[in-house]
């Protein structure tokens, strides 16, 4: 049986692994050290390139390669090390308490993927066109943007802000890949050039703000009010 | 074909010689890791034959509880393992619920093990009973919720069922639900055992024990049936969470060829899931315990994600 | 065109080679140069429209009609302004030491170089026909323009840029996912024909055959995401910090330029909504956010210790009413709307402007410090300000009170009576607060001695602009009336 051509076989590949990608979005709500967090990140970039690559490879449409590379590059490799650094120049290793604790969290992320799968397939009707592979990779694309959103009123260290922020990033290019093949490569290339220069900037701020503050918890940036 | 009789027996006689086996060699390989000779292979099958030979010293504050435990442990989980399918998808035991009584054998096991523990009155029995509980009480939510998983995807409760189903369907073990509770189930296997993360097997520090504080009174052949109980018991679920999600090289009937393909396939992924619990084992430290509820939340997550996505994905 | 192409090039080249400028002056002349030339080539671009219709170049990929060449005018000329502003401002500023001591050298260059990319990005915004290049561009505006709040590298400073960071970057990734979303819908009609699949222009002209339920996610997403960008409430805390902790001229070109070009993307995507599903739904949504940002504003305004929030509270608002015009939807109101953004992109650059001669002399920004009578001690400055105020309020005759005027006339007209009594409603609240807050630091004895002699970069600007804003109340040049009626036909579809 030959598995690199048949249809079904990159079906459910595709499906678990972008079920893995939701299991690794999950995690990083749970992880208190912010080194794992960034690597988790960095693994759930790996696997969203995989997943582009298999659903070029199953729907023939080579242009998703490049995307497909591009965002191996830069999400998965580039910013995971852009970030690393910061960590190692800030010194700051260990999340605070989040503002709702882990395993609450985790249970408020799971019922934010069941609102992504009703969302999802509101209006998701893959019969009339758009990617055919991957079961419901939609709904796992929105369960990733809602649970960024939610990491981000979470967390109080300005780095998983800046994380959750990347995350949503990586909620809409799968759904991007699995609603419309992708968007068109300039828009792509621009939107990978915006985020390294996202994540840079927000770099910057955070190296900024434990410089003057002596720690990253953005609650204590409280004095502009009114 | 074998007639029932000899099916329990033959059952009987794989899981009372593997499980040692099994233990032995995640023993060694832990040591292996951590660039130490470790144990023998056979050690486990001293330990047993030298327990079994040794007197006892039973506390005076014993009541006959602590007689029954040691026997209701062993005796219990055996008939558990019966019902689990081993070289062939049809087991020789099929109680009414199939993994449902399996997973309340163990919890009867357990639950003498934990009064065996309080029995004696000391504070250690008391200490290793009362965290048993609780870890057990957490992991049993997840259980459920992976079992059910499993069992919506078969069909039925009945293992054989189950066993069955998966051989017939191809691909079955990349469905999103299928891996997600066999992540869930590897979080209750590391529980229910006594596996680093959640509790240290081969400590006797007041801090840290768990199941070995529940068992510190006894000795002699009552310790080598517990042993042997326990083994068994990681056993059970290992081949359950081995043959109900891959289940390659099961034979689906009990003929002498399938069973020696079985016997076969069956070494073979028991000695892949221990090397991935070496691994987990080396790879961790012991939890604190109020952590525990965190690594059962993940695993409860993992649970449900699976029951859903049997509806969903 | 190559007029399209030197638009967003030129000020480009002029921040790069700012980066590497070797003396202030040089600096300052690329940025004044590359301003200038930009206004003029926005003058071309914008008489090439009214002859000739939409142009377009590459094949569609850069695309310019009515809308985009008001929008392209406006944020040009804001653009000179504020740069001639920025010599004198950040001249004064490095006399009275308001600059770190780690080189003002590197903050003057951050300036220049950052202004302009920000400003190329803003016109890249406004001359993209495809949507997912233009919130390209947008990202890259909120990116260039983060560091130009941090500016003074104050702790307050940078809580300002961390929270617009975030919060434009959370609503930049909604915005993104409503794209994405458009661009699906569209997927089925146009096939898999990749690049042009997001342009407006294509997706406008086939917006009847769009899958209705996407589209309406679709128009959710981008109103909630370029809404944050825009500062609607409630995601609009970002916008007192930033507009109070950036340089003036920064601030001026964030209120007005910048909100113009937020809510041009609103403008685009509230089209293609309208056009497939009916102006109703869209309609709606926009009327809800445009009374609930003039409403938000009412408490702030009033009890304000602050007078550059208070100025950005009132852009909060006026981005409201602007959003509550679009909502309202027919000729009218989408006339008024057209007026409203070139009148209030004046008003508003012209009230940093002077807001921000009166915090450079008298260092500090409360009200408190200020203590009143302005007027006296910066006959310049104090007049400008009152009048601008006066006009940004909605005092008759100034234009602000036409432009408001026609709103509301437009809203009776279309039955929102509701929205029509809030708009007035808040519109009082916010006209007293004001009024109250910039009269008293106007009037009343001065304490220190008058200023005296004119001070050319940071007055000319500002009487220009005060010029302009009185002349535009009472007539319009005709190209400029005629754009701003192709801008409206746009948006009406006729």
């Amino acid at each position: 049986m030959d598995l690199l051509h048949n249809p079904e076989f990159g079906e459910k590949v595709v499906t678990l692994m972008a079920a893995f990608v939701l299991v690794l979005q999950m995690a990083m709500v749970g992880q208190r050290s912010l080194l794992m967090n960034i690597r988790l990140f960095g693994a759930q970039s790996f696997l969203l390139a995989l997943i582009a690559a298999a659903i070029a490879w199953y729907n023939h449409a080579a242009h998703i390669y490049l995307a497909a590379g591009l965002t191996l590059a830069v999400k998965a490799f580039i910013v995971p090390v852009l970030l690393e650094r910061l960590v190692e120049r800030i010194q700051i290793r260990h999340e605070i308490e989040p503002i709702v604790n882990v395993p609450f969290s985790i249970i408020i992320s799971g019922g934010l993927t069941l609102v992504a799968y009703m969302v999802g397939t509101s209006f998701y009707h893959p019969e009339t066109g758009g990617a055919s592979l991957g079961h419901n990779t939609l709904s796992v694309a929105i369960s990733i943007f809602l649970i960024g959103f939610f990491m981000m009123l979470n967390r109080r260290k300005a780095m998983t802000q800046v994380l959750a922020l990347l995350s949503l990033e990586n909620g809409v290019f799968l759904a991007a890949i699995c609603l419309t093949y992708g968007v068109p490569l300039i828009v792509e290339l621009g939107i990978l050039f915006d985020v390294l220069v996202a994540v840079m900037v927000l770099g910057i701020l955070v190296y900024r703000i434990r410089e003057t503050l002596d720690s990253m918890d953005v609650s204590k940036l409280r004095s502009l009010r009114g | 074909m074998i007639e029932a009789g000899w099916k329990v027996l033959a059952q009987l006689a794989l899981l009372l010689v593997m499980a040692p086996l099994v233990s032995g060699w995640i023993k060694l390989w832990k040591a292996r890791f951590q660039t130490r000779r470790g144990p023998g292979l056979l050690q486990p099958y001293r330990d047993i034959y030298k327990l079994l030979r040794k007197g006892m010293v039973i506390p005076e504050t014993a009541s006959w509880l602590f007689a029954a435990t040691p026997y209701a442990v062993f005796l219990v989980t055996l008939l558990a393992g019966l019902m689990v399918p081993m070289v062939a998808a049809d087991t020789p035991i099929g109680l009414f619920g199939g993994v449902l009584a399996v997973v309340y054998l163990l919890g009867l096991a357990r639950f003498f093990l934990a009064l065996g523990g309080l029995d004696a009155g000391s504070s250690f029995g008391g200490l290793g009973s009362s965290r048993e509980m609780t870890i057990a009480a957490l992991a049993e939510p997840t259980l459920m919720l992976s079992v059910f998983t499993v069992a919506i995807g078969g069909g039925s409760t009945s293992l054989s069922e189950m066993a069955r189903a998966a051989i017939g369907q191809q691909w079955h073990f990349l469905v999103p639900s299928q891996v997600l509770a066999f992540a869930a189930l590897f979080i209750v296997l590391l529980a229910e055992t006594g596996r680093l993360p959640v509790d240290n097997p081969a400590t006797h520090l007041e801090l840290t024990m768990i199941h070995e504080a529940m068992i510190l009174e006894y000795s002699g052949p009552y310790l080598a049936l517990i042993e042997w109980g326990a083994s068994i018991k990681q056993l059970l679920l290992m081949v359950l969470l081995i043959n109900v999600f891959w289940p390659f090289g099961l034979s689906a009937a009990w003929s002498l060829t399938g069973i020696a393909g079985g016997l076969g396939w069956l070494v073979v992924k028991l000695a892949l899931l221990s090397s991935a619990i070496v691994l987990v084992e080396t790879a961790n430290a012991k939890m604190r315990l109020f952590r525990v509820p965190e690594l059962m939340a993940v695993g409860f997550i993992l649970g449900a994600l699976a029951l859903v996505s049997t509806f969903l994905l | 065109m190559p007029i399209l192409l030197a638009l967003p090039l030129i000020p480009f080249a002029a921040g790069i080679f700012s980066l590497v400028a070797r003396t202030r002056r040089a600096m300052e002349v690329a940025n004044l140069a590359a301003f200038g030339i930009t206004f003029a080539l926005a003058l071309a671009g914008a008489g090439e429209v009214l002859r000739s219709g939409p142009v377009s170049m590459f094949g569609g990929f850069l695309y310019a009609d009515h809308l985009s060449a008001l929008v392209c005018l406006l944020t040009a000329s804001v653009a000179l302004v504020c740069s001639a502003y920025a010599i004198g401002y950040l001249r004064e500023d490095e006399r009275i030491g308001a600059f770190e001591e780690e080189g003002v050298r590197s903050q003057l260059r951050k300036y220049y170089s950052l202004t302009p990319l920000f400003v190329s990005a803003m016109l890249l915004v406004t001359l993209a026909n495809n949507l997912g290049v233009m919130w390209v561009a947008i990202e890259g505006t909120t990116l260039a323009s983060v560091f130009l709040v941090t500016l003074y590298g104050r702790v307050t400073s940078i809580e300002a840029a961390w929270k617009y960071a975030i919060i434009g970057g959370v609503g930049l990734s909604m915005a993104l996912f409503g794209t994405v979303l458009a661009y699906y819908s569209g997927h089925q009609v146009l096939g898999t024909d990749t690049l042009a699949g997001l342009n407006w222009s294509v997706l406008a002209g086939k917006a009847g055959q769009l899958d209705k339920t996407t589209i309406r996610l679709a128009f959710i997403l981008v109103l909630l995401g370029y809404g944050t960008k825009a500062g609607l409430a409630p995601m609009h805390t970002w916008k007192p910090d930033a507009y109070s902790e950036a340089p003036v001229p920064s601030a001026a070109i964030l209120s007005s330029a910048m909100l113009n070009c937020a809510l041009y993307g609103l403008i685009r995507f509230y089209i293609l909504t309208s056009r497939c599903l009916g102006a109703d739904f869209p309609g709606g949504l926009l009327l809800l956010f445009g009374i609930l940002s003039m409403g938000i504003s009412v408490p702030f305004v009033l009890v304000q210790r602050n007078f550059r929030r208070l100025l950005a509270y009132h852009t909060i608002d006026h981005a409201g009413i602007m959003v509550t015009a679009l909502g309202v939807g027919g000729r009218l109101a989408t006339l008024a709307l057209m007026l409203h953004m070139t009148y209030h992109t004046v008003a508003k650059a012209l009230l940093f402007l002077c807001a921000g001669n009166v915090s450079q002399h008298f260092e500090s920004d409360l009200f408190d410090k200020v203590k009143g009578g302005v007027i006296r001690v910066m006959p310049v400055t104090g007049v400008v300000f009152l009048m601008a105020m006066l006009a940004i309020i909605g005092t008759p005759p100034f234009s602000l009170f036409q432009s408001e005027f026609l709103i509301l006339r437009a809203a009776v007209g279309e039955g929102h009576y509701l929205a029509t009594a809030l708009f007035v409603l808040f519109g009082a609240g916010v006209f007293a607060g004001a009024l109250l807050h910039v009269g008293g630091l106007m009037l009343g004895p001065g304490n220190q001695p008058t200023l005296r002699g004119l001070r050319p970069w940071r007055e000319l600007p500002m009487l220009a602009l005060g010029g302009v804003l009185i002349m535009i109340g009472f007539w319009l040049p005709a190209p400029l009336l005629e754009l701003i009626r192709g801008a409206a036909r746009v948006v009406t579809g006729d």
